[in-house]
């Protein structure tokens, strides 16, 4: 994530360059502030992109980097002809493409909803209990489905008491996308609402008096207020959505992949793991998360432009 | 198993099928690195420097070992602990030396510089600075060590992850090689380490060089079995020993599945069952050629029953769900009545869990049985041992020397002296003597972990359950009863280093996918054919068949 949208510094309204020294005496308290940020982001997020150089090398952990022998772009032939990686790519863009249509617009409709809850009391119950999955782990989340609608669930156990026949919806191949989506607005929906009502509450309060004095109704002022407040954020979300697009999660899909078959689970995080990591073929693990990362990479830039061609300030400017 | 090892429930679930693995030939990768690498020897050579096996006779167990056949042997059995606590050293081991030394721990870590480690540091002689791993995560971090070639003294390498770590290529490199203190006659110097069988000597060998100490030792050594509530199988008046094919094992999955009470015949059972239909363990030489398993008929006739297994909804539906980690809950509960699994599973703590699920809980095993019927039973031995540790190679000459009289003191056998400190500390302290069996203290149970020294060095594996027998002897028949279907599969205890890209083929990752998905019902038979069509051909399938041809088995023949 990132906060460099927050406070865009106003280009006009400075005076003539500073010298740098100045301006670092002025700002030192925040760059001091950021600092462990940015070593943080050094060390985990640039220091490691060195570790890049073993997707073109037959990677042997033992000699190390320096002594791997060169394979140039070898480890890519093998994955662009490897069926598994594009059933992984494919597998990937559909979930993300289901989780899109499903998941993204629930947070925004809860959001909408609960600022229009009057009551602070009942407000903050419902809160905290749609905030509350998202502290537990995949493994929990999974494992209370699994109690509840697996095959020995509590579902299928009144079913066949009752001779109806049983539903199958953790080991359904067909309809894992929409398990798997509904597992995702479960666990993250409520926390995803966070950020929106933020945005809710920044929204001027006097705008809302004066339409209503106008005689715009409920609807109107959600057309013509709220969803306008609310568009900078959207299409904030929707630009790091789209650029994650490739990462749709890792322990959801590892924990149900022997559920529904690898063929149907595989997304391109857990393809490195089994096909790279487990199998100790660090290298082709390597070049598939390369090759995830440049995508990534473009599909941010490619939302992002889109967000400005709408006239939003999307992720950053340039 | 030794009730010692198991009584923290050492064999969680993974553990258990991550030691499925080393019941195969026992495989190291190797990249195109410069580093030196070990792969297999010359038999007669390494024959030559075996260690001399001395058996210790001088405490009796009461049920005792029986042979099978070369290298077979049942697990000693032990009613009750020796009352007189024979010393089988003398004098301390040690020199006062320092060493550090690394150890998986599937459990609590107990904490460090406590009163144990202080009584055995004086019990040694020397300053063994135990620093235990959590087993979990243990196969990461001891990569990064190797890498920065930062070995502790005295490390625990368990050979399902010889893989992973590398083991073929650090022997020689960072690890010492004991060959010439340990061949031959030379171990006499060690009794107790003398008296570990040589198969388990054979499994820490590389090249023509030892270079392993094992632990538990066995000559018991299988993948697992199929286990069943032997309490619930004699209330319904139905006799485990009727179990003589394949058909006979389907009927039961019919007669014990009542879903509406929430009880399946099985759990997941493929990866103990399959060989039972004549398929190898990996590897099979069918006049002279050698052919990979995915390669036989006999897979696909194991993977077909399997497969009918799931669809005729007999295995429970969490099990087909990948939810294996409740196995036991499931079993326990009577969710279950047929699971598998590895033989560290057959225990004290199990009777105990079981029990308080279900207090008539009793675990049987079921015999092995070929799944025509008609065949002989056959079941394939892992390797002798598959906790191993190793020595520094930094080491100086007299330094392994002090280590190997350490390892003698922790390899004294089951009941002596010295056995009794390591595994149960100090009397008084960490444990007292209740109905004459060693009971551990709170002090005990929390310093005194299993999981420790005897990591580093033990004595042969021996079955002991205080307090329940009866898991002693059901576990000691069930050996018996068994130990004739033992049987060596094609490259036994061979310790094999391939290049990364055979090593990859052998893991084979795309057809034990697609393996599992057909044995939970999800994947017809013919799909996995298709999966090993493309693993032959675009997964180097092929080409590791070739390599390992080429390069084990016309150079150092089966290893049988």
């Amino acid at each position: 994530m990132t906060t460099t949208t927050a406070a865009r510094p106003d280009r006009t309204a400075r005076p003539a360059r500073q010298n740098w020294r100045v301006r670092l005496r002025r700002d030192r308290s925040l760059v001091l502030m950021t600092l462990p940020a940015v070593v943080l982001l050094v060390v985990f997020n640039y220091v490691p992109l060195f570790g890049l150089v073993t997707a073109f090398q037959e990677y042997d952990p033992l000699a190390g980097v320096w002594h791997s022998t060169w394979a140039g772009l070898d480890q890519f032939q093998r994955l662009f002809g490897d069926p598994l990686f594009w059933n992984a790519v494919s597998n990937t863009l559909y979930l993300s493409f289901v989780q899109l249509i499903l998941f993204f617009p629930i947070p925004i409709a809860l959001a909408l909803l609960l600022n229009s809850v009057l009551s602070s009391r009942v407000r903050n119950l419902v809160q905290s209990v749609v905030y509350l999955p998202h502290f537990f782990s995949w493994v929990l989340a999974i494992t209370i489905f699994q109690q509840m609608l697996g095959g020995a669930g509590a579902l299928n156990h009144l079913l066949r008491n009752n001779d109806i026949g049983t539903w199958d919806v953790m080991t359904n191949p067909d309809t894992f996308a929409l398990l798997v989506s509904s597992q995702v607005i479960w666990k993250e929906a409520g926390w995803g609402i966070i950020v929106f009502l933020a945005a809710l509450a920044a929204i001027n309060t006097d705008l809302y008096e004066a339409a209503a004095a106008d005689g715009a109704g409920r609807w109107r002022r959600l057309w013509h207020i709220t969803l306008p407040g609310l568009r900078g954020v959207i299409v904030l979300m929707l630009v790091l959505r789209l650029g994650n697009a490739l990462t749709v999660g890792f322990e959801q899909f590892l924990i149900q992949r022997d559920a529904v078959g690898f063929d149907t689970a595989d997304v391109l995080d857990t393809f490195s793991f089994y096909y790279g990591i487990a199998t100790g073929d660090y290298s082709y693990g390597a070049a598939a998360g390369l090759f995830k990362s440049v995508i990534s990479l473009l599909l941010i830039w490619g939302a992002n432009k889109l967000a400005h061609a709408f006239g939003e300030d999307g992720l950053y400017r340039t | 198993m030794g009730l010692e090892l198991n009584r923290r429930s050492f064999l969680n679930a993974a553990v258990a099928a991550a030691g499925l693995a080393a019941a195969g030939p026992l495989l190291s990768a190797c990249g195109g690195g410069g580093a030196q690498r070990a792969g297999v020897g010359s038999e007669a050579a390494l024959r030559a420097v075996l260690p001399a096996y001395v058996p210790n006779t001088s405490i009796k167990p009461d049920i005792p070992s029986v042979t099978g056949g070369p290298d077979v042997l049942t697990n000693p059995g032990f009613l009750s602990y020796p009352a007189d606590r024979v010393a089988t050293v003398s004098g301390v081991p040690g020199k006062n030396g320092k060493y550090s030394a690394v150890t998986p721990l599937w459990g609590t870590i107990p904490p460090a510089g406590n009163a144990f480690y202080e009584a055995m540091n004086k019990a040694l002689g020397a300053q063994l600075e135990m620093k235990p791993a959590d087993g979990n995560t243990y196969n990461t971090i001891i990569p990064t060590m190797t890498a920065s070639k930062r070995l502790p003294d005295w490390i625990q390498l368990p050979t399902w992850w010889n893989s992973q770590m590398n083991v073929g290529g650090l022997v020689g490199n960072q690890l010492a090689d004991l060959t010439p203190f340990l061949s031959g006659d030379n171990i006499k110097k060690y009794p107790n380490l003398a008296a570990i069988p040589t198969a388990a000597w054979r499994t820490g060998a590389w090249g023509e060089k030892l270079y392993g100490i094992p632990s538990f030792a066995t000559g018991f050594q299988i993948a697992g079995a199929l286990y069943y509530r032997r309490d619930v199988f004699d209330a319904k008046g139905i006799s485990a020993d009727q179990v003589k094919s394949a058909d006979d094992l389907m009927r039961l999955g019919k007669e014990l599945t009542d879903a509406k009470s929430g009880v399946w015949a099985f759990d997941d059972v493929y990866r103990y069952v399959y060989t039972a239909f004549g398929a190898p363990l990996k590897w099979r030489v069918d006049n002279g050629k050698l052919v990979h398993l995915y390669e036989t008929e006999e897979f696909y006739a194991a993977l077909d029953w399997t497969n009918r297994l799931a669809t005729a909804g007999y295995v429970h539906p969490d099990a087909l769900a990948g939810d294996n980690a409740n196995g036991n809950t499931r079993f326990y509960g009577g969710k279950t009545l047929i699971s598998s699994g590895g033989t560290g599973a057959w225990n004290l703590a199990d009777l105990q869990s079981g029990r308080a699920a279900n207090p008539a809980y009793r675990r049987g095993g079921l015999n092995f049985f070929a799944a025509d019927g008609k065949s002989e039973p056959r079941v394939y031995m892992g390797a002798g041992a598959s906790i191993m540790s190793y020595l520094n190679i930094n080491l100086k000459p007299e330094q392994i020397e002090e280590c190997l009289a350490i390892a003698n003191y922790l390899a004294a056998p089951f009941g002596s002296a010295e056995y009794t400190m390591v595994n149960f500390g100090v009397e008084g302290t960490h444990f007292t003597m209740a109905d004459g069996v060693p009971t551990a203290t709170e002090a005990g149970k929390k310093e005194v972990q299993a999981q420790t020294y005897p990591f580093l060095a033990s004595p042969a594996s021996a079955v002991s359950s205080p307090g329940g027998d009866v898991v002693t002897k059901d576990y000691c028949a069930w050996q018996t009863a068994n130990v004739k279907a033992l049987a060596k599969p094609v490259f036994w205890n061979m310790n094999i280093s391939m290049p990364q890209a055979q090593a990859t083929a052998d893991a084979g990752q795309q057809v034990e996918d697609a393996i599992k998905d057909c044995y939970h019902g999800k994947k017809k038979v013919a799909e996995v054919r298709e999966a090993v069509a493309s693993w032959k051909t675009s997964g180097g399938g092929d080409k590791l068949i070739q390599w390992t041809n080429d390069n084990v088995l016309q150079k150092h023949g089966t290893g049988q």
